[in-house]
C-alpha cells in the first residue's frame, strides 16, 4: 500500500509541477496546492501505514499508527494554509495592479 | 542558565508582537524598535560571550530530553551568526525611518522586521530539522510581508515569483524531512547524524542528502537555482533589500554548512565534489550577471551570488582551513551585503534613479556616501586588509592545499570581476563633471541614511583589520564543525 | 621601522583637517616633511658595512599575516628611491598644483601610495606584501582619476586598476601556493626552502602566476597598455608612481624572487624575452607619440623592459646593471617628467607638434632636459649615468650563462641584436623629446600660453635629480660600494667580487654596440620625417589597446547577452531550469550510490477503499491540468483535498482528517473569492514542444520523488522515536491524544511558531489589502 501511496503522491507532485509550469496564475497556484497535498501524503506514507489504532491512547491497545508524522503534517497543513492565503491575495493584487494574470507578461523588462 | 539559548528567538518575537499592537503610532514604534533592537543586540552579545567562554548551550525545549523534544543548540557557530544578524538589524532599524514612508512603517514593517530576525535566529539555533522548517517558514513569511510592503507594481510582480519559488522549495523541504525520518526514524539533527554515521550514509541517504542540498541551495542561490534571486531582492525598499541580502541567502548557506558537516559527511567524494563544481559555476554566472547590468541595485544583488559560490567552495573542499574560510566569509558577507544594499539604496534615493547611465558626479554632493561605497567595494572584492580578503585567503589556502587549482583560479578571476562590477558604480556614478544636485530636497535624508551604513561598514573594516580578534573564534568553530562528535555528544547524552 | 612605514598613513588621516588652512599654506609643505623624515631615517643605514635588518611586529598571527620588515640592500635601494624621489615630487607638486585643486584628496592618495610602496619593498611576509601591493594599485587608480571630470582620466584609471589588480590576484595565487608548499609566509623562508617549490609539479603555474603579477605592475609587454593612459594623472604622479617607483614594484618582485626562480631555465626564457620585447616595443612606440608624457610613458616601458631583461639574464654583470639602472632611471626619468610638467605648465600644452624652440624661453629647463635626455639615450659621455648601466646591459647581453640549446639558445643568440635594435630607438626618442621641444622653430601662436621660465621652486626638484645624474656619472664608485653593491648582492644571493665601474673599457664589443646605437640613432632621428608614415601605420591592428578595449567591451556585451538569455523574468523558465537541475543531479546521485531499493516485505496490505480514493484523486489531479474552466479547476482541486482527508481517515489520523477538511473548505472558498476577480482560464496557446518539455519535467520530478519515497520506506534502518511519544504521552504529557500532546507539548515550539506564521500572514494580507485602499483614496 505504501508503494501505491508513494505513486499517488508522486502523481500529485507531477500534476502540481505541470500546473506550476503554466502561464496563468490560477493554474500556478492550483499547482502549489497539489504539491502540498502530495507532500503531506508523502509524510504520512513515511510513517508506518500499517493500520494500527489511531494515535489516541485507549486501554488494551498496544499498536498505534506513528503519531509523529501526523503531528508534522498538522503543522505543515496550517503553515501551507497561511502561505496559500497570502499567495491568493498577492496574486489577486498583482494581477489587478499589473493588469494581467499571465506570468509571461509579468516578466518585467525594465531591468537592465 | 541554558535558557539563554532561547532569548535570541524570544526577544524579537515579543518585540514583533508588541510593536504590532501599536503599529499606528509611527514615531513611538520607531523609537521602541530602535531601543528593542539595541537591547536585543546587547543580550545576544552577552549570550555570545557566554558561549565563547564556556561552550555550547543546549536547551531542551519544555525539558523534553533530546532527541524527542526540540532542542536549541547555541553553539559558537550559531551564536556568531545570531550576533552578526543582530548587528545588521540595528543598522537597518536606524536606516528604516529615512527610507520608508510613514505609511509603510505603520503597516507592520517593524513587526515583520523583528519576526524575520526571530525566524533567522531560530534557524541558526535549532537542532531539529522539522523545527528548522518551521523557522524557515517564519522567516519566509516575514520576508513575504516585507517584500510586498508598499504594493508597487513591479514589487508585486516580483513578489509573486519570490513566494512561489520559496513555497515550492518549502514543500520539497518538508517532504525530504519525511524521507529522512523514514530512514533514520528521527528529526533531531544530532541523532540523525549519529544514525547516518552508523549506517555509513548507505543506500538512499546520499540522494536524500542531495535533496536537502537543493532545498537549501535554492534559498542560498547556488547555481543553477539562483535565477529567482536578483530581481525580487531589489524590488522592495532598500532596507528590506539589505535585510534580505544580508540574512536570507546566508541562512541557506548556514544550513548547507550545518547539514553537510554534521549529518551527511560520509560521501564527501561525491557530494562535496559536486559543491565545488557548482561553486565554480555560481561564481562565474554571478559575476557575469553583475557586469551585465547598469542598475546599481541589481549589481549588488547579483554580487550576492559569487559570494555564495565562495562559501560553497569552502564547504566543498571541506578541510579545517577551508571551513574556517567559509565561516569567516559568511560573517563578512552578511555585514558587507547589508552595507552595500543600504549604500546603493541611499545612492539611488539621492540620485533619483538606480540607472548608472543617468548618474554622474555625485561625489561633489555626497562625498561621504561615495567614499563609503568605494571602501565597501574594496571590502567586497576582497582587497586586503579588509574582511573579504581574510575569508578568501583561507578559502584559497584550503583550495590550493587540496590542489583544487581550477576553482582557485576561478575564485581569483571572479574577485577581479567583482571589483570591476562595483567600481563601475563609483566611476560612473560618483566621478565625473560636477553637475547640479539631482534632487536637492533629498540631501538631508540622504545624509542621514549614510550614518547606519557607515556604522555597519566600520564593523566590516574592523572584521578585516582586526582579524586577530575574531579569527581564533572562527578557527575554533571550524575545528568544531569538522568534528561532529562534539555536537552529537552535547545534544544526546547517553 | 613600523613607524616609518605607517607614518604616511597616519599623516594621511590628518590631511583632510589640514586642508582647511590650504588658502594660507599649501598642503604640500606639510606633506613634503613626511618623505624627508622617512629618507633621513633610512639613509642612516647606508654604508659599506651594511647588514640586513629585520624588524617584526605581529598583526594577525593566527592567519600568519604579520608585519615583518626585512631591510636588505635591495629594499634599501627602493626605500631610498621612494622616500627620496617622494620628497622631491612632493615639493615639486607644491608649485605644480594650484591651491584651488582638491589638494586634500591628492595628498591623501599620495601618502597612502608612499606608505604602501614602502610596505611592498620592506615586507618579508608575503600577505602583508600583497596587501601593500594592492594598495599601490588602488592609490594609483585614485591618482590617475584625480581629474575625474575628464573622460580620459576615468578610462585610464579603470584600465590601470583592472590590469594591475588582475596581476595582483595572480600574484596572490602564486604567494599562497608557495606558502603552502613551504609552510611559511616569509619570503626569505621560501627562498631557503626553494627546493620544495622548484621541485613541485606546480612550479610552472607558480612561475607564471608570479610573473603575471610582476609584468602587469611593471608594464611589460603585452600588459604595458595601462601605463600610457595613466599619464592622465597629474605630472608629479607620473614622475613618482609611473616612472620612479610603483612600476618598479614588479621589477622588485622579480629581483626579490630571482635567487630562487633563476634556477629554472624557463625563468630566463620568459623574463628575458618579455623584457627584451618590451624594450623594443616600448622604444619603438615612444617614437610615434606626439604627447610629451606619451613619449616618456613608452620610454619608461622600454626602460623597464631593459631592467627586466637584465634580471632575466641573471649573470653578475646583468644583476649589477639592473640594480644600477633602477637608480639611474629614477634620476633621469623623474627629472624628464618634471620637465614635461614644467613645459605643460608654462606653455599650456604637451603636444610636441605645437612645441619647439622653447630653449630661448626656458633656458634653465632646456639645460636640464638636455642632460637628462642624453643620459637616457645612453650617450657615451663620462658625466651621464645612463651610459654606464646601458653599457652593462650590452655587456651582459653578450655573456649569457644560460643553456645554448633549444629555444633558450636561440633567444640567447638573438638578444644582443634586439638589445641594439631597442637602444637605437631609445636614442631616437630621447633626441626627439629634447629637440622637438626645445629646438627647432617655435610656434608661439599655437601655444595656449606664452611660454616663460618656470618659477625656481618648480625647478629645484629636477635640478637635484639632474645633479644626481651628473654626480653618479662622474663618480660611479661613490654610490657603488655603500649602496648598489649591497642591492646587487641581495639579488644574486652571493657576495659579488668587487666591481668597479669604469667609463672606459677600450674598444670592446659593448662599446662598439653603443657607438652603433649612436650612429644609427642619429641617422634615424635626423630623417624622422622620412619614417613618419611607417610610424603611423605600424602597429595599427597589433595594438594591445584594442585587445583591452575589445575585452572590456565584449565582457559587458556578452555578459549582458548571457544574463538576458536566462534571466528573462519568466517564472516558468526559472522553475523549468531549477527542476531540470534537481532531477538530473538527483537521479545521477541515486544511480551512482545505488540508492534505489524496493522492499515489499514490510508494507500494509492493499485495500479497496484506499484504491478507490486514490483513483479518484488521480483523476481529479489530472483534471486540474486539463480543464479550462476556472470554477471547475478550483473545485477539482478541492476534490483532491477531500480525497486526502479521506485517506487520513483511512490511515487512522482523525485530527488530520478534520483539519484538512476545514482547511480545504476555507481554501476553496478563498480561491473562489479571489478568482472571481481574475480573468478566465484561456486555452493554452503554447507550442507542443513546450508542452512536452513541461510534461517531461513534471513526470521526471514525480518519478524522482516516488522513487526516493519508496527507497526511503524500504530502508528503515532504525526504530522511530515515536515509541517514546506513545509511551510517555499520558505518563508525562498528561494527554490521551498522542498527536495533540506532541503538538502542544513535545514539539510545542513548532506550534508556537506555526501560529506566528499565521499571524504574519494575516498582517501581510491586511497590508496588501489596506495599503491599496489608502492609495485609492488619495
Amino acid at each position: 500500500m505504501e508503494i501505491i501511496m508513494a505513486v499517488l503522491a508522486g502523481i500529485l507532485f507531477t500534476t502540481g509541477v505541470y500546473n506550476l509550469l503554466q502561464k496563468q496564475l490560477l493554474r500556478i497556484i492550483i499547482g502549489t496546492g497539489l504539491i502540498s497535498h502530495g507532500a503531506h501524503l508523502f509524510i504520512l506514507t513515511m510513517g508506518e501505514l500499517k493500520t494500527g489504532a489511531p494515535p489516541v491512547l485507549t486501554e488494551g491497545i498496544e499498536n498505534y499508527t506513528d503519531p509523529l508524522p501526523q503531528a508534522l503534517i498538522l503543522t505543515s497543513i496550517v503553515i501551507s494554509f497561511g502561505v496559500t492565503s497570502l499567495l491568493l491575495v498577492l496574486a489577486y493584487r498583482a494581477a489587478k495592479v499589473n493588469g494581467t494574470d499571465n506570468m509571461e507578461q509579468l516578466r518585467g523588462n525594465d531591468y537592465e | 542558565m541554558s535558557n539563554l539559548a532561547v532569548l535570541p528567538i524570544l526577544m524579537p518575537l515579543i518585540a514583533g508582537i508588541l510593536v504590532a499592537f501599536i503599529h499606528k503610532k509611527t514615531t513611538l514604534v520607531r523609537n521602541i524598535s530602535k531601543g528593542l533592537a539595541i537591547i536585543n543586540l546587547v543580550i545576544v552579545g552577552l549570550v555570545f560571550m557566554q558561549v565563547r567562554d564556556q561552550g555550547s548551550i543546549v536547551l531542551e525545549m519544555g525539558s523534553w530530553e533530546a532527541p524527542f523534544g526540540i532542542v536549541l543548540v547555541g553553539d559558537l557557530l550559531a551564536m556568531t551568526l545570531v550576533l552578526t544578524t543582530n548587528i545588521i538589524a540595528v543598522a537597518c532599524v536606524f536606516f528604516a525611518p529615512q527610507s520608508l514612508s510613514e505609511k509603510e512603517e505603520s503597516y507592520y514593517f517593524y513587526s515583520f522586521f523583528f519576526l524575520l530576525i526571530s525566524g533567522v535566529s531560530g534557524a541558526f539555533l535549532t537542532g531539529d530539522l522539522f523545527n528548522l522548517f518551521v523557522f524557515f517558514e517564519v522567516l519566509l513569511m516575514a520576508s513575504y510581508g516585507l517584500i510586498v510592503l508598499g504594493n508597487g507594481k513591479a514589487q508585486l510582480r516580483e513578489s509573486i515569483k519570490y513566494v512561489l519559488i520559496n513555497l515550492f522549495s518549502s514543500m520539497l523541504f518538508v517532504t525530504t524531512i519525511a524521507f529522512l525520518y523514514s530512514v533514520v526514524g528521527t528529526v533531531n539533527m544530532a541523532q540523525a547524524a549519529q544514525r547516518v554515521q552508523e549506517v555509513e550514509q548507505q543506500g538512499i541517504l546520499t540522494t536524500i542528502a542531495i535533496l536537502f542540498f537543493f532545498v537549501f541551495a535554492t534559498k542560498a542561490a547556488v547555481f543553477p537555482l539562483y535565477y529567482w534571486l536578483p530581481r525580487p531582492y531589489i524590488s522592495p525598499n532598500p532596507v528590506v533589500s539589505a535585510l534580505f541580502g544580508a540574512l536570507l541567502t546566508k541562512v541557506g548557506i548556514y544550513s548547507i554548512l550545518r547539514t553537510f558537516s554534521l549529518i551527511f559527511n560520509h560521501e564527501v567524494g561525491l557530494t562535496h565534489t559536486l559543491f565545488i563544481y557548482l561553486a565554480a559555476f555560481t561564481m562565474i554566472f554571478g559575476v557575469v550577471g553583475a557586469i551585465s547590468t547598469n542598475n546599481i541595485k541589481l549589481i549588488v544583488a547579483y554580487n550576492i551570488i559569487p559570494a555564495v559560490g565562495f562559501m560553497l567552495m569552502g564547504i566543498g573542499i571541506f578541510t579545517e582551513v577551508s571551513i574556517s574560510g567559509t565561516v569567516y566569509y559568511l560573517v563578512h558577507d552578511m555585514v558587507i551585503k547589508g552595507v552595500l544594499f543600504l549604500l546603493v539604496g541611499a545612492t539611488a534615493y539621492v540620485a533619483g534613479t538606480s540607472d548608472l547611465r543617468k548618474m554622474g558626479g555625485l561625489i561633489h554632493h555626497y562625498p561621504v556616501l561615495g567614499w563609503l561605497l568605494f571602501i565597501a567595494s574594496l571590502v567586497l572584492a576582497g582587497i586586503p586588509p579588509f574582511s573579504g580578503f581574510m575569508g578568501k585567503l583561507q578559502l584559497l589556502r584550503g583550495g590550493l592545499g587540496e590542489e583544487e587549482i581550477f576553482i582557485v583560479i576561478i575564485g581569483l578571476v571572479s574577485s577581479l570581476l567583482i571589483l570591476f562590477s562595483m567600481i563601475r558604480i563609483f566611476i560612473r556614478g560618483f566621478w565625473g563633471e560636477k553637475m547640479d544636485i539631482p534632487i536637492p530636497e533629498r540631501k538631508k535624508t540622504g545624509n542621514l541614511m549614510v550614518l547606519p551604513a557607515a556604522g555597519l561598514l566600520t564593523v566590516s573594516v574592523l572584521l578585516g583589520v582586526g582579524a586577530e580578534w575574531f579569527f581564533p573564534t572562527i578557527e575554533s568553530i571550524s575545528q568544531y564543525l569538522m568534528d561532529p562528535e562534539i555536537y552529537i555528544d552535547s545534544v544526546i547524552k547517553e | 621601522m613600523l613607524v616609518a612605514v605607517l607614518l604616511p598613513f597616519i599623516i594621511a588621516i590628518f590631511i583632510p583637517f589640514l586642508s582647511k588652512w590650504k588658502d594660507k599654506v599649501h598642503t604640500g609643505f606639510f606633506v613634503t616633511i613626511v618623505p624627508v623624515l622617512v629618507f633621513i631615517y633610512f639613509v642612516r643605514f647606508l654604508g659599506t658595512g651594511f647588514e640586513p635588518v629585520i624588524h617584526e611586529y605581529s598583526w594577525i598571527p593566527s592567519l600568519d599575516i604579520n608585519m615583518v620588515f626585512h631591510l636588505d640592500g635591495l629594499s634599501l635601494l627602493f626605500v631610498l628611491l621612494i622616500s627620496g624621489i617622494g620628497s622631491l615630487v612632493a615639493f615639486y607638486s607644491i608649485f605644480y598644483l594650484h591651491k584651488s585643486e582638491q589638494l586634500g584628496h591628492f595628498y591623501v592618495y599620495f601618502l597612502i601610495f608612499m606608505g604602501s610602496m614602502l610596505g611592498v619593498v620592506l615586507s618579508d611576509n608575503v600577505f602583508a606584501l600583497y596587501s601593500f601591493w594592492e594598495f599601490t594599485s588602488l592609490s594609483s587608480f585614485l591618482l590617475i582619476g584625480f581629474w575625474n571630470y575628464k573622460k580620459e582620466s576615468r578610462y585610464g584609471a579603470l584600465k590601470s586598476m583592472l590590469i594591475t589588480v588582475f596581476g595582483g590576484l595572480s600574484l596572490l595565487g602564486a604567494l599562497i601556493f608557495m606558502s603552502i608548499l613551504t609552510n611559511t609566509t616569509s619570503i626569505q623562508g621560501m627562498i631557503d626552502q626553494q627546493q620544495l617549490i622548484l621541485n613541485s609539479e606546480f612550479f610552472p603555474l607558480i612561475l607564471i602566476l608570479l610573473l603575471l603579477g610582476a609584468f602587469t605592475k611593471s608594464a611589460q609587454f603585452p600588459f604595458h597598455i595601462w601605463l600610457p593612459d595613466a599619464m592622465e594623472a597629474p605630472t608629479p604622479v607620473s614622475a613618482y608612481l609611473h616612472s620612479a617607483t610603483m612600476v618598479k614594484a614588479g621589477i622588485y618582485l622579480v629581483a626579490r624572487y630571482s635567487p630562487m626562480l633563476s634556477a629554472n631555465e624557463w625563468f630566463f626564457i620568459i623574463v628575458s624575452l618579455a623584457g627584451i620585447v618590451t624594450l623594443c616595443w616600448g622604444s619603438y612606440m615612444a617614437v610615434r607619440q606626439i604627447d610629451l608624457k606619451g613619449i616618456l610613458a613608452f620610454s619608461t616601458i622600454s626602460q623597464l623592459g631593459m631592467i627586466m631583461a637584465m634580471l632575466g639574464f641573471g649573470t653578475k654583470v646583468a644583476i649589477f646593471g639592473a640594480v644600477f639602472h633602477i637608480l639611474n632611471h629614477a634620476t633621469f626619468k623623474g627629472s624628464l617628467f618634471m620637465i614635461a610638467g614644467i613645459v605643460d605648465h608654462e606653455a599650456g600644452t604637451r603636444d610636441i607638434r605645437k612645441l619647439g624652440g622653447l630653449m630661448t624661453f626656458m633656458p634653465m629647463t632646456a639645460t636640464l632636459a638636455i642632460i637628462a635626455s642624453f643620459s637616457m639615450a645612453g650617450l657615451p659621455l663620462p658625466f651621464l649615468n645612463g651610459f654606464y648601466s646601458k653599457e652593462m646591459f650590452f655587456e651582459s647581453s653578450l655573456h649569457l650563462e644560460a643553456a645554448s640549446t633549444g629555444f633558450a639558445g636561440f633567444l640567447q643568440a638573438s638578444i644582443p641584436y634586439l638589445a641594439v635594435f631597442g637602444s637605437i630607438f631609445t636614442f631616437v626618442y630621447s633626441m626627439y623629446f629634447f629637440f622637438g621641444t626645445f629646438r627647432g622653430k617655435s610656434h608661439l601662436e599655437e601655444l595656449p600660453k606664452k611660454p616663460h621660465e618656470a618659477p625656481i621652486g618648480m625647478l629645484i626638484s629636477p635640478i637635484i635629480l639632474v645633479a644626481g645624474v651628473i654626480i653618479i656619472g662622474l663618480f660611479p664608485s661613490l654610490i657603488n660600494e655603500p649602496f648598489i653593491a649591497h642591492a646587487a648582492e641581495s639579488v644574486k644571493g652571493a657576495v659579488l667580487e668587487e666591481k668597479h665601474i669604469y667609463f672606459w673599457h677600450g674598444f670592446i664589443p659593448p662599446f662598439i654596440m653603443s657607438i652603433t646605437v649612436v650612429v644609427f640613432g642619429s641617422i634615424l632621428a635626423l630623417s624622422r620625417k622620412v619614417w613618419a608614415p611607417v610610424y603611423r601605420f605600424v602597429p595599427g591592428v597589433l595594438s594591445m589597446n584594442k585587445v583591452y578595449d575589445g575585452t572590456v567591451d565584449r565582457m559587458e556585451r556578452y555578459s549582458k547577452n548571457i544574463t538576458k538569455g536566462y534571466m528573462n523574468g519568466s517564472l516558468g523558465r526559472y522553475v523549468r531550469l531549477i527542476l531540470a537541475a534537481i532531477i538530473v543531479i538527483s537521479f545521477a546521485f541515486m544511480a551512482i550510490t545505488g540508492g534505489f531499493t524496493i522492499d515489499t516485505s514490510n508494507v500494509a496490505e492493499i485495500t479497496t477503499p484506499e484504491i478507490l480514493v486514490a483513483i479518484m484523486m488521480v483523476i481529479a489531479a489530472v483534471g486540474t491540468a486539463i480543464t479550462n474552466n476556472r470554477i471547475a479547476a478550483i473545485l477539482i482541486l478541492g476534490v483532491v483535498g477531500y480525497g486526502l482527508s479521506m485517506l487520513f481517515v483511512l490511515y487512522r489520523a482523525p485530527d488530520l482528517a478534520l483539519t484538512q477538511l476545514i482547511v480545504e473548505t476555507v481554501t476553496v472558498a478563498l480561491f473562489l473569492l479571489v478568482f472571481y476577480h481574475l480573468p478566465k482560464l484561456r486555452k493554452k496557446e503554447e507550442p507542443v514542444s513546450t508542452k512536452i518539455l513541461n510534461l517531461v519535467i513534471s513526470v521526471g520530478f514525480g518519478v524522482l520523488m516516488t522513487m526516493v519515497a519508496i527507497s526511503s520506506h524500504s530502508s528503515k534502518f532504525f526504530d522511530s522515536i515515536s515509541e517514546y511519544f506513545v509511551d510517555n504521552s499520558y505518563k508525562l504529557g498528561g494527554g490521551d491524544n498522542i498527536v495533540n500532546v506532541i503538538l502542544v507539548d513535545f514539539r510545542g515550539l513548532d506550534t508556537l511558531f506555526e501560529i506566528v506564521v499565521l499571524g504574519i500572514a494575516a498582517m501581510a494580507i491586511f497590508g496588501l489589502i489596506r495599503l491599496r485602499k489608502n492609495k485609492e483614496e488619495e
